[in-house]
């Protein structure tokens, strides 16, 4: 964990030291038209992003519609196209984007790039950039890759096979995660008694992800971990393993929300997990595309800007995705029995 | 049309939710809202028009989204390996009628229930499809092939929508106007007496499994080159859509009953709705909850109404 400390540090020295133009501020009270678009609608994460982004708008004074608005789960990904597609027709001036569809939806957003509205993607990018004005990203996609194989690795006691229970195939953010702890599985030594013996999907649906993960138990005895790098994912396998008896054998690590996540962590079944705030990145990226749609900032790399309470961003190109932009949130937090039941009031 | 007449309460509903949209959403009534209306479910509304068909003689096709999603992995993975576009069209295109053949013999020959056959072959092809792309989603397909799929053809049109309109007008006249469409109806009235009055009944079908299958992997050559990449699931789930669209048309789940004017009007009614409730900013839950409803309406809608009017 301290490892992680000095990792965290360092990136915020970094961030800071890159702060030297003068910090572009928003002018409040300008009319933008804004629509937040989540994977799906009725998980807690992207309700609470919604909140974040109200709360921009509300100290931005926007004079502009605000739209919470996404698809069902079973729909996500044509969903997701089609409302993208909807809001280019109502000439909505941008579209807070967290992407399902992979890039399947870059061509409908070029099209809307191409008819004015600014597509701004938060939580998941498109994969190619296509389309695309900017990523907010929640944290530095490489340094989940250290998160999640540190929390194996303290799980495991340093060495053991553990398996990957993802959101679906295409979630360009979760990918990303896995393949970043891949490589950091791959190049330091101290990894190399981890064995990385499947990655799964339960498509971010409870009962998909429940029955993925009884299913890992039985395919590998030996399991000693299953990480989940997605909210829906590791409350799933956390419960299949308390309904099952298996947390002594099984440990559940990943990405959760405390709230959900507390008693699994409090009785042993999910010891320690991590997350950022959504409620943060909702506001962040609310901050973001107004100044964009407004014309304080371009979307060009270099480019600072205040986002309210948050201080200081800069816009940056994305290491993970050649051609693409970002602007990163980061830092996260690890949650585990002595920080968790404060985290979930 | 018959004031009376279930296709003149289907135009009397279009127009209702024309006006409606008009009224409450601005940007309705232009050009690219309405071709983007027909594009966001072009591969649904292509298949409608031969489930019709398959419906009203007594069958059902419910592996059609299966089809459409193994068609259009079948082309992304040629693609992905490095064969060319228009061979990996013509092996997706060719996916049809093997699939078709399948359900045709299973259907017509062997005498197993359609709809047993076709919910085994909605998971069957499926499968396969999944098998073939794993869990990667494969695109970077030519640029001839997305813009096909995209931009207009003859003016601001896009190529699907015409496909659309002549598919529409020409399963209309094989249904209405030749001795195919009437075996169709008489089959699906009663199969029984159909094959004593010296039929072939088998061969009917056949063809229009073949049809339906044909039909579904053009729609996922479509679907591909419309969004421009394709993963395993693609399509899941169509096949709800499109039987609603021919169930509210007046199409009777029983065989025997049914006009393409019904279809297209249900099909048109069903985009409105959605592009209406998109355009108010309804969410997706909300949107769901309405066709489900609709369906609903469309299966006891008939049956009701002709209890009504004899009534």
């Amino acid at each position: 964990m301290t490892k992680l400390g000095i990792a965290l540090g360092l990136v915020a020295s970094l961030m800071s030291s890159a702060v030297m133009a003068e910090a572009v501020k928003a002018t409040p009270g300008q009319a933008v038209n804004m629509v937040l678009l989540p994977k799906f609608l009725g998980i807690l994460p992207f309700d609470q992003a919604d909140r974040g982004a109200q709360e921009a708008a509300k100290e931005l004074g926007s004079t502009g519609t605000y739209q919470y608005i996404g698809p069902t789960p079973e729909n996500s990904a044509a969903g997701q196209i089609e409302m993208l597609t909807t809001a280019t027709t109502q000439k909505q001036n941008v579209v807070m984007l967290s992407n399902n569809a992979g890039d399947q939806i870059a061509a409908v957003a070029e099209a809307a790039q191409a008819a004015g509205t600014k597509v701004v993607t938060w939580d998941s990018p498109i994969p190619s950039g296509k389309g695309e004005s900017l990523f907010v990203a929640q944290v530095d996609f490489g340094s989940i890759g250290t998160v999640m194989a540190d929390m194996v690795m303290s799980m495991t006691g340093g060495a053991g096979e553990f398996a990957v229970l993802s959101a679906s195939p295409d979630a360009a953010n979760q990918n990303a995660w896995i393949e970043a702890m891949k490589k950091v599985l791959a190049e330091d030594a101290k990894y190399k008694d981890l064995k990385l013996v499947d990655v799964v999907y339960g498509n971010d649906q409870s009962e998909e992800s429940y029955n993925k993960a009884l299913g890992l138990v039985d395919k590998y005895p030996d399991l000693k971990v299953i990480m989940a790098p997605t909210t829906v994912g590791i409350v799933a396998a956390a419960k299949a393993m308390q309904d099952e008896g298996l947390c002594e054998k099984v440990k559940v690590s990943g990405l959760g929300l405390p709230a959900e996540m507390v008693s699994y962590t409090m009785n042993g079944c999910a010891p320690e997990f991590a997350l950022w705030s959504f409620v943060d990145l909702g506001y962040l990226t609310t901050y973001t595309s107004y100044l964009l749609a407004t014309g304080a900032i371009k979307g060009e790399v270099g480019e600072t800007f205040t986002a309210g309470r948050m201080g200081d961003f800069t816009i940056e190109a994305d290491p993970g995705r050649e051609g693409a932009k970002r602007v990163l949130m980061g830092p996260f937090t690890v949650y585990n029995k002595d920080n968790v039941e404060a985290a979930s009031k | 049309m018959k004031l009376k007449s279930w296709e003149g309460m289907l135009a009397f509903l279009f127009l209702l939710t024309l006006v409606a949209n008009a009224m409450l959403a601005p940007e309705f009534l232009t050009l690219q809202n309405q071709i983007n209306l027909f594009q966001l479910s072009i591969e649904k509304i292509i298949i409608a028009l031969v489930m019709a068909l398959v419906i009203i003689n007594a069958e059902i096709d419910l592996s059609v989204s299966s089809v459409l999603g193994l068609a259009a992995c079948v082309f992304g993975y040629l693609v992905h390996i490095g064969v060319a576009a228009p061979l990996a069209i013509l092996a997706a295109l060719a996916v049809g009628p093997v699939a078709g053949l399948i359900n045709a013999v299973l259907i017509a020959r062997v005498g197993i229930p359609s709809l047993v056959v076709t919910l085994a072959m909605l998971i069957g092809f499926r499968g396969v499809a999944r098998i073939l792309v794993k869990d990667q989603s494969m695109g970077d397909f030519p640029q001839w092939v997305t813009d096909l799929g995209q931009k207009g053809f003859l003016g601001p049109i896009p190529l699907s929508l015409w496909l659309f309109v002549i598919f529409a007008v020409g399963l209309g006249v094989l249904l209405h106007r030749t001795g195919f469409g009437r075996q169709v109806v008489v089959i699906g009235t009663n199969a029984e007496v159909a094959r004593f009055s010296g039929l072939d009944v088998a061969r009917v079908k056949t063809t229009l499994f073949l049809m339906a299958s044909s039909m579904a992997a053009l729609g996922g050559v479509l679907y591909a080159a419309r969004l421009g990449s394709v993963r395993g699931d693609a399509g899941v789930g169509f096949e709800l859509d499109i039987i609603t669209m021919v169930l509210l048309g007046g199409v009777s789940i029983f065989g025997g009953k049914g006009s393409m004017a019904g279809v297209i009007l249900s099909i048109l009614i069903i985009l409105n709705l959605r592009n209406g409730m998109a355009l108010t900013n309804i969410t997706g839950h909300i949107q769901t909850g309405v066709i489900g409803i609709l369906l609903i309406v469309s299966v006891l809608g008939p049956n009701l109404w002709e209890r009504l009017r004899r009534g």
